[in-house]
């Protein structure tokens, strides 16, 4: 019985919690009366399915496409450069490595919005803005880096280091005991990883906002925030929008749900 | 020549070169931003000397500035309950969730994965669809509250400065809920099970057990969510840039808001320098707690 | 011929020196295990001799060649590690032969050769198994089997045996001395098992602390030990010490202070000298009380395994264990007598332990 209750009780406190990405849905689903309606409808009566409208009239592939660039180019930085280096984080302890170590955590603390000023400066000097999706990558990358490398490095602190000696004795050097062993072996750690950053990467909007000021190159984050603009009513445009936006981000979690999680609290906390 | 590749494949090379090109990128894009963000908040930065190497020095003069402006009091009051509400409300939803979901009850573990959609979503997104919750004459939050009759007639949540801000805030909670429920979930299943049947033994009731073994075990977990929460918190842009924008008259604008506003939306390039400088200062410190305690934990 | 041979190795840890000049000759095809109590230093050294460690001084040549700074893949080694290490996503077949196939020998030879080291091992019906759809047992065979395929200059063991069941411990002992004599490979076993490393080797190394204690033949160490500290750590259950003092006469020697009690050293030692007299359990014989001869002891404990009797006696204030084979004709609290041969009497010197 009180196991009942206590499902009754989750149930609920699941349906508050989502309630918002129900209504984000709901009134994507609306026409443009029903929206202004008061009392609010829960449930369309007449549903409308103004997803192709919406996604041309606003652009939305260019900008998906600008986001899906960013987004590519991080992960492809972040993993290149931070799955060796949680490599050897995770295997050596010396006070280099804790100096290192300790760099990258707090580097992990910067806040996007406080770092884009001297960013954006330097860039400037640097004729970066003129590459500006590359600026954004860039600066993105060292963002996610950190994050990347501490969840990263978790993981390969769970492959026995035997398994590398093994490997060494069998006959392989360092780097191929790298590749042939040790990233094989914490591929699903990496893999997951990677999706986290691009999805964080794919919905990034402080550095595009910033750095980016050709609307063409613009990423989806900034065409939602175009869109809402200071005088608004077009809800059901703007629900649309953010649902064509975040249905794929969603899905990915949902597929990924259980081991994302536990690469977060497992990076988080150790 | 041969002996550093020979170094490099087969010996501590190999590791140093991992870790160097990490943190050279780390120090490009990272620390030397940093650095440079202090040079500028001592110089007159604005749209014209922008691309200057050799920009006026001022000292000081840029933190005065700033610090006397009429609206930096207000916003920095707007900080401290922006992040101490969001703290205190997202620990206490988050570690009652967490609780319930330690509970033995059918599919207890796929509902709370349900909980962390919230988490990956874009916050500029999740801020635009508050802004629709939150509307004044056709939102449903307004709705929901004169139904339930908790308030009467509509609150204009978002542009009313009485009441911007803890819009703001209840879409932060909103966010961070996920969050503080996860990592406090991890912790509560650390706890070994036999103490609890021990302390049962001993005769404790629930809500003794409760206050005598659950809460100091997770003294440390509790920590380290609270520091990681603050910093979090510190983080926030996409959220306020969704929802007001930091106004009405900045009655809902943040520190780091406020940084950013005065770079790319004024100009004022060195006023925002010292903000974020300032503001960095304190995330460190939060960071330095978190990293240290959580580094005591591990050799203990 | 594969020896190896260690001269003046020494290994540091910052400021802790894990490995103090050690000097070790290895002759090709023998069987030489490592033995200590844990820190003592034998598997840094077996690490060493794979170059999973580097050292800090002294020479290392395996083969007459000097190794110190080669990487482990160049020293022709194979290694059996005490968790296997065996590579969780490749099958048995992969996981013994994945040293062939680096080293890019001809398909029809890796094939061969995995089929007759699976064929000693008796894991032909296994060979497509990944490591976690096994047993203990069959793991430490494939971790066997893994090193076997290689035909290296030399084998390294790290505790192999320690994660299996004891049944199967005893079995695997006798495979690998077995597999020992077939192959012929110069081996080194390290264990902190004394009845493993008795048992298996031709030659045996204590270590204590990082430094070589004493070096030699089995039983060599057991009839001979060097110092207190080897004699204490072969043999099982482990040798007595009695402190005594030599008599006028130089040939008897006087138990403790208070009961005064002599026992016949059988040689002449300086008068007056105090020493640590050592007795191994199953040296004592037991003898009734009333005996006129022999050492009078007090029964403290009996424990019997059924084969084994062991006693729990007091002797001249100090506790000693006797073993005998069989069972005991003695009571707890009652005297009894025990005998021991003098030629069976180790004397230690107190204050060095070093042999007298």
């Amino acid at each position: 019985m009180k196991r009942y209750i206590l499902l009754a009780v989750a149930l609920v406190s699941v349906a508050v919690y989502l309630f918002p990405l129900y209504w984000m849905y709901v009134t994507a689903l609306k026409s443009g009366t029903e929206i202004f309606q008061y009392p609010p409808t829960f449930w369309p009566p007449h549903p409308q399915w103004n997803f192709r409208q919406v996604f041309l009239q606003h652009s939305m592939a260019s900008y998906l496409w600008n986001s899906l660039v960013i987004a590519v180019g991080v992960t492809a930085i972040t993993v290149v450069i931070g799955t060796g280096a949680a490599y050897s984080l995770a295997r050596i302890r010396n006070r280099w490595t804790s100096v290192a170590l300790f760099t990258v955590l707090m580097l992990q603390v910067l806040p996007s919005s406080l770092m884009v000023t001297p960013l954006f400066v330097a860039f400037n000097q640097m004729g970066l803005l003129a590459t500006p999706r590359l600026a954004v990558t860039l600066a993105q990358a060292a963002k996610v880096l950190t994050l990347y490398i501490v969840i990263c490095r978790s993981t390969f602190l769970q492959v026995p280091r035997e398994l590398e000696e093994a490997a060494l004795v069998d006959g392989n050097s360092r780097i191929g005991a790298f590749f042939r062993i040790i990233v094989p072996l914490a591929r699903n750690g990496i893999l997951v990883t990677s999706v986290l950053i691009f999805l964080q990467s794919f919905g990034e909007f402080v550095y595009s906002r910033s750095l980016i000021s050709e609307k063409s190159l613009q990423t989806a984050t900034v065409g939602l925030s175009e869109f809402v603009g200071p005088q608004i009513n077009d809800w059901n445009g703007i629900m649309t929008y953010s649902a064509i936006y975040i249905t794929p981000i969603l899905i990915v979690f949902v597929l990924l749900q259980r081991r994302i999680v536990s690469g977060l609290t497992a990076g988080a906390l150790k | 020549m041969t002996a550093f590749f020979r170094t490099f494949r087969e010996g501590s090379g190999f590791d140093a070169v991992l870790i160097l090109c990490a943190v050279a990128y780390l120090l490009v894009f990272s620390a030397f931003p940093l650095v440079y963000n202090v040079i500028m908040s001592f110089q007159s930065v604005d749209m014209f000397s922008i691309t200057d190497f050799n920009r006026p020095w001022v000292g000081w003069q840029n933190y005065i500035d700033v610090i006397n402006r009429p609206e930096a009091w207000l916003i920095v009051k707007n900080t401290a309950i922006f992040v101490l509400l969001s703290i205190v409300f997202q620990l206490g939803l988050g570690f009652g969730l967490a609780l319930l979901f330690q509970q033995d009850f059918p599919a207890a573990t796929f509902l709370r994965g349900l909980f962390l959609a919230g988490w990956i979503m874009p916050g500029l997104v999740v801020g635009t669809v508050w802004k629709w919750i939150f509307a004044g004459d056709f939102g449903v939050l307004n709705y929901v509250l004169n139904h339930l009759g908790i308030v009467t007639g509509k609150i204009f949540w978002l542009s009313d400065p009485a009441y911007s801000l803890y819009a703001v805030i209840i879409a932060n909670i909103w966010l961070g809920i996920p969050f503080n429920m996860i990592l406090l979930s991890v912790g509560l299943a650390a706890i070994p099970r036999d103490i609890y049947e021990a302390a049962e033994l001993d005769g404790a009731t629930a809500f003794q057990r409760f206050f005598s073994m659950t809460l100091p075990m997770m003294r440390a977990t509790l920590g380290a969510v609270v520091s990681l929460g603050v910093i979090l918190t510190l983080q926030q842009f996409d959220l306020i840039a969704g929802l007001t924008k930091g106004g009405p008259a900045n009655s809902s604008n943040v520190a780091q808001y406020w940084s950013w506003q005065l770079s790319f939306e004024t100009y004022e390039i060195s006023a925002g320098s010292v903000i974020a400088v300032m503001m960095i200062a304190v995330v460190i410190v939060v960071a330095t707690i978190y990293v240290r305690s959580t580094t005591n934990e591990q050799s203990a | 011929m594969n020896q190896i041979e260690i001269d003046d190795l020494n290994k540091h840890y910052g400021a802790y020196h894990a490995l103090r000049d050690i000097n070790l000759k290895i002759p090709a095809g023998s069987f030489v295990a490592l033995i200590g109590p844990s820190g003592c230093g034998k598997s840094t050294l077996l690490r060493t001799i794979a170059g999973l460690e580097k050292f800090t001084g002294g020479t290392l040549r395996i083969a007459g060649e000097v190794m110190n700074t080669r990487p482990p893949r160049e020293r022709d080694v194979a290694m059996v590690f005490q968790s296997y290490a065996l590579y969780p996503h490749m099958d048995v077949e992969r996981n013994m032969t994945y040293s062939l196939r680096l080293k890019r020998r001809p398909r029809e030879e890796i094939l061969e050769r995995a089929k007759s080291a699976a064929n000693t091992l008796g894991l032909t019906a296994l060979l497509s198994r990944k490591p976690r759809e096994l047993s203990g047992g069959q793991r430490q065979r494939v971790a066997m089997g893994r090193a076997i395929v290689r035909n290296p200059k030399v084998f390294l063991f790290d505790e192999p045996l320690s994660n299996l069941d004891a049944e199967l411990r005893v079995r695997m002992r006798g495979e690998i001395r077995r597999l020992h004599e077939r192959l012929g490979a110069t081996s080194v076993y390290v264990t902190h098992d004394q009845i493993e490393a008795m048992t298996m080797a031709d030659y045996v190394v204590v270590l204590r602390a990082g430094r070589i204690e004493q070096q030699g033949a089995p039983l060599d160490l057991y009839d001979r030990p060097a110092n207190r500290f080897v004699a204490g750590f072969i043999g099982s259950p482990s040798m007595n010490f009695l402190p005594a003092r030599v008599a006028e006469d130089g040939r008897t020697a006087i138990l403790g202070e208070a009961d005064g009690q002599r026992i016949d050293l059988g040689r002449e030692v300086e008068p007056g000298r105090e020493i640590l007299v050592g007795m191994r359990p199953e040296h004592l014989q037991i003898r009734p009380a009333s005996d006129a001869t022999g050492l009078q002891a007090t029964v403290e404990l009996l424990e019997s395994t059924g084969s084994m009797t062991f006693m729990e006696a007091r002797l001249a204030g100090a506790p000693i264990t006797v073993s005998q084979a069989g069972r005991m004709a003695a009571a707890r609290g009652e005297p009894v007598r025990l005998q021991i041969d003098p030629e069976n009497l180790r004397l230690f010197d107190p204050a060095t332990e070093a042999a007298i």
